[in-house]
């Protein structure tokens, strides 16, 4: 009903029923609604964006916006006559995203550019309200930001300088482990508001009308000389693709709103719920002929990964975290059988699947995700190894590495293990379920080991080689010997890998297995403690 | 007419170039191979084009993001 509501003062007290019996309430409504006015509401639709009202109307079930704190702002009077108010620059409230409640906000950047606003109680960011609702209804939390945080002109206004987040941000780190928090970019955030957006378990941005930093370029400019524009400093070109900053980008607003609606579709209400259960409409026992096809004859030649996975998971399913950033694993929320789970390939056109540093961040991130939210994992495993070189070791790979390894060894929710190719080291380690069943199926491709035989032959064998008449042909004599000893059925049949399977049985294979676990996933519900220090 | 800038995905060498400059190109053909980490890494035009120039030769090293042709549409 917001939307029948008057927008000009005038016709508010001149409409209808509601307007007669309560005009002081219908004007003020009427007052939140025309945000920072019409010139300044114009000047933002100008540069391509919508505001927030629009954005919670765009994203939301239709009419499911039931707003809290509309009556927030700065009253003007005359004697004791108001004449106006100016809305506090937050608009927030309950609403529902596929049927389900969400607590919702953001900042309106047409009244003051979204800066920070103080009343009796903070509406939004950290610590508002809109957090306190999603903490003590454990609903998810949808953040869309377009503001640049604090601004040094509250000094005059207190008197004082604020101390950093006083109260507030503990709110903020407490709901990562609670519930779903997803936070949208649209505009340009700095400050308060970019720290937030990292805050989340998901994030996106816009292209050409949203970038995000911790400060922007006049700041930059005065502190090293660097003159950069802020696509250049903060765009998605930097934040998504390069420094992984924020997850995934959108085309526009709208866009950005189906992006947000579809990861929400793939996860719980809170961590004591489990995500829906969908009627995939996919038979269980579909086995693709194609994927006894997809891993070339020769070790050395890629194939298209995301391929393979979409044609296991569920039709239509497959939704990846990510896509542009640490390209060498590629990290999905998919359904199979209808349940969600999360998926996690290497991927061998990039460096041939090897895990560098950005592959590791973000394959820890979304093992995080993914055992915070009870959804269990699917490795599809082809890892040479962590990424090596100059470049690799100065990136601090290892570390990284062992990073992601430690966090998929602390996972307690189900993981299965599907090998397609090459399991080495400690990366291929990293892949396996030491805290359950540790079921372990791989295709006829598999190989697996401490380290790929070509690399390890040379260093392993050295005096041999050296002594041979002919040492290359002695290194290949001895790499085919251990070859013929490496086939994945010598494992199988000392029980070391449960099974190899014919590659067009994954679906049903894991299907069935997922569905088994549901009983264990449901009685083992709730927050998860994490001990010990990250390497 | 746009340009497009076909770029490694990773750090390596050029092993094996298979288009010829000024040759028509559909998104997916293959226009060189990449050596690294011991695999071979195609890359691969994103649209169709007439491939304008290559920026590399055989046996020479690339590096992750560098471009290494260009296509005209």
């Amino acid at each position: 009903m917001m939307n029948s509501l008057p927008t000009h003062p005038s016709e508010a007290l001149a409409a209808g029923a509601d307007a007669a019996s309560l005009p002081e309430l219908s004007f003020r409504r009427a007052q939140a609604e025309q945000l920072g006015g019409a010139a300044s509401v114009a000047r933002h639709h100008e540069q391509g964006r919508l505001t927030i009202r629009e954005r919670i109307s765009g994203l939301v079930d239709e009419g499911s916006f039931q707003e809290v704190g509309k009556l927030t702002g700065q009253g003007h009077y005359d004697g004791d006559k108001l004449v106006g108010v100016t809305p506090a620059p937050y608009v927030m409230g309950l609403a529902s995203i596929g049927n389900r409640p969400v607590s919702i906000g953001g900042e309106d950047f047409t009244v003051r550019g979204g800066t920070s606003w103080s009343g009796d109680r903070k509406k939004g960011g950290q610590g508002g309200f809109v957090e306190d609702l999603a903490h003590q209804y454990r609903l998810p939390l949808v953040n869309l930001i377009d503001g640049a945080g604090g601004s040094v002109t509250s000094i005059n206004r207190r008197g004082h300088s604020v101390f950093p987040g006083v109260h507030g941000f503990e709110r903020s780190v407490q709901l990562m482990g609670e519930v779903p928090v997803v936070c949208a970019v649209l505009g340009t955030a700095a400050g308060g508001p970019a720290g937030r957006a990292i805050l989340s378990h998901w994030s996106v941005m816009v292209k050409n009308t949203s970038q995000v930093f911790a400060a922007g370029p006049p700041v930059v400019e005065r502190s090293l000389g660097q003159k950069v524009t802020k696509e250049e400093l903060g765009g998605p070109g930097i934040a998504v693709d390069m420094a992984g900053t924020i997850d995934n980008v959108a085309t526009d607003e709208k866009h950005c709103f189906e992006l947000i609606r579809r990861y929400l579709s793939y996860m719980p209400q809170n961590v004591w719920e489990l995500p829906p259960v969908v009627q995939s409409g996919d038979r269980v026992d579909r086995c693709e002929d194609a994927l006894a096809r997809i891993v070339p004859e020769s070790r050395r030649k890629p194939y298209d990964m995301k391929k393979l996975v979409r044609m296991v998971a569920d039709q239509d399913s497959v939704f990846e975290i990510q896509p542009s950033f640490g390209k060498a694993v590629i990290t999905c929320l998919a359904r199979m059988n209808g349940k969600v789970v999360g998926v996690i390939a290497n991927n061998p056109m990039i460096y041939g699947g090897a895990i560098d540093v950005r592959a590791a961040r973000k394959q820890t991130h979304f093992v995080e995700l993914c055992d915070c939210f009870h959804i269990p994992l699917i490795f599809f495993v082809d890892v040479p190894g962590f990424m090596v070189g100059k470049d690799a070791e100065a990136a601090a790979t290892l570390r990284e590495g062992m990073r992601s390894v430690y966090v998929g060894l602390q996972a307690t929710v189900p993981i299965y293990t599907v090998v397609i190719r090459k399991c080495y080291g400690m990366a291929g380690m990293g892949t396996t379920d030491k805290n359950g069943l540790d079921l372990k199926i791989a295709w006829p491709s598999a190989e697996w080991g401490s380290l790929p035989i070509e690399g390890g032959v040379a260093a392993a064998f050295r005096k041999d080689i050296a002594n041979a008449a002919d040492p290359k042909s002695r290194e290949r004599e001895i790499e085919a010997e251990l070859r013929a000893l490496a086939s994945p059925y010598r494992t199988a049949e000392a029980f070391g890998v449960e099974e190899i399977i014919d590659p067009r049985e994954t679906r049903p294979y894991l299907c069935r297995f997922i569905d088994a676990a549901q009983g264990r996933l449901q009685t083992t519900l709730g927050q998860k403690p994490k001990f010990g220090v990250r390497p | 007419m746009s340009k497009i800038e076909a770029k490694a995905e990773v750090t390596g060498s050029v092993w094996k170039i298979l288009a010829v400059v000024g040759s028509r190109l559909e998104a997916g053909d293959t226009i060189m191979i990449l050596e690294s980490m011991k695999m071979e890494i195609p890359v691969m035009a994103e649209d169709g084009g007439t491939l304008l120039a290559l920026s590399v030769a055989e046996g020479e090293a690339v590096r992750e993001g560098q471009v290494v042709a260009v296509l005209e549409d």
